[in-house]
């Protein structure tokens, strides 16, 4: 066996592991999220608090553009074009931001002077979850923004290549994975039930 | 790898965004004219296995390669 060949035996036998470990992982969050979805149907039933529509999808669609974004990056990387790569990993950051800014400002009113929200977490037990499901995934989203920089900073700096991209695979995984907790979150929230609040 | 394989790539990455984007517009009017909860979670769980497939690669957990 060759140095060369062992080597790409050994990266081969680590990305496996390195994959199997991110899916525990990921089966570990959905525990927690789908508690809160739980929470959610228990506490709620059949109701919701009156949350705006329009924003609900805006937001939304946001987090959907922002994986499109980042399989491209990943995509892109994949197939030897850093321009498109890292141009990805920007437009994704930025979407996070806005859905970020989203929900900061028109879910949780942090902004009064923007937008008054009529949500409290203390308020009733429609404020606590709204923020609690809406926080939890807001602090995925904050440190998936984290792990897009970095993951920015190395591949301006040639840390990968269409051969070995781990740190932008994985990356790519954990965002989509917070958009796929969304994809359940956006029903529960806006769209099940009627306005009880 | 080639211009038109990475063009290929981006291509069906579109599709996808499409799809989901269509997809959450058809939950956006089920949610009005419906009203099932059902339906509505049924619809998010086709969305959320499209994006496990496709985008998060998860068949690559059993793919014998290990490639990326």
């Amino acid at each position: 066996m060759t140095t060369v060949t062992a080597a790409l035996e050994g990266y081969t036998q680590q990305l496996r592991n390195n994959r199997m470990g991110l899916w525990l992982f990921f089966i570990s969050e959905a525990f927690l999220f789908g508690g809160l979805l739980v929470t959610r149907f228990y506490l709620w039933g059949n109701t919701r608090p009156e949350l705006d529509q329009t924003i609900g999808l805006i937001v939304t669609a946001v987090l959907l553009l922002s994986s499109f974004s980042m399989n491209m990056a990943e995509t892109a990387i994949e197939h030897g074009d850093r321009r498109t790569f890292l141009g990805g990993l920007v437009v994704t950051a930025v979407l996070g931001l806005v859905f970020l800014i989203g929900v900061m400002v028109f879910e949780w009113g942090l902004f009064p002077a923007i937008y008054e929200g009529h949500l409290t977490p203390g308020g009733d037990v429609y404020g606590a979850v709204v923020f609690a499901m809406t926080g939890m995934h807001a602090l995925h989203v904050i440190s998936g923004i984290i792990f897009i920089a970095i993951v920015w900073n190395l591949g301006r700096k040639g840390g990968f290549s269409s051969e070995r991209h781990w740190g932008v695979e994985s990356c790519a995984i954990y965002w989509h994975y917070v958009d796929v907790v969304w994809i359940f979150f956006y029903p529960a929230l806006y769209l099940i039930g009627t306005v009880a609040h | 790898m080639n211009n038109s394989a990475r063009t290929k790539a981006y291509g069906r990455s579109a599709m996808i965004a499409l799809t989901l984007a269509v997809l959450t517009i058809i939950e956006f009017y089920v949610a009005i004219s419906l009203d099932s909860a059902i339906f509505l979670m049924l619809i998010a769980l086709f969305k959320a296995v499209i994006v496990v497939q496709a985008y998060m690669h998860v068949s690559r957990l059993w793919s014998p390669e290990g490639e990326h």
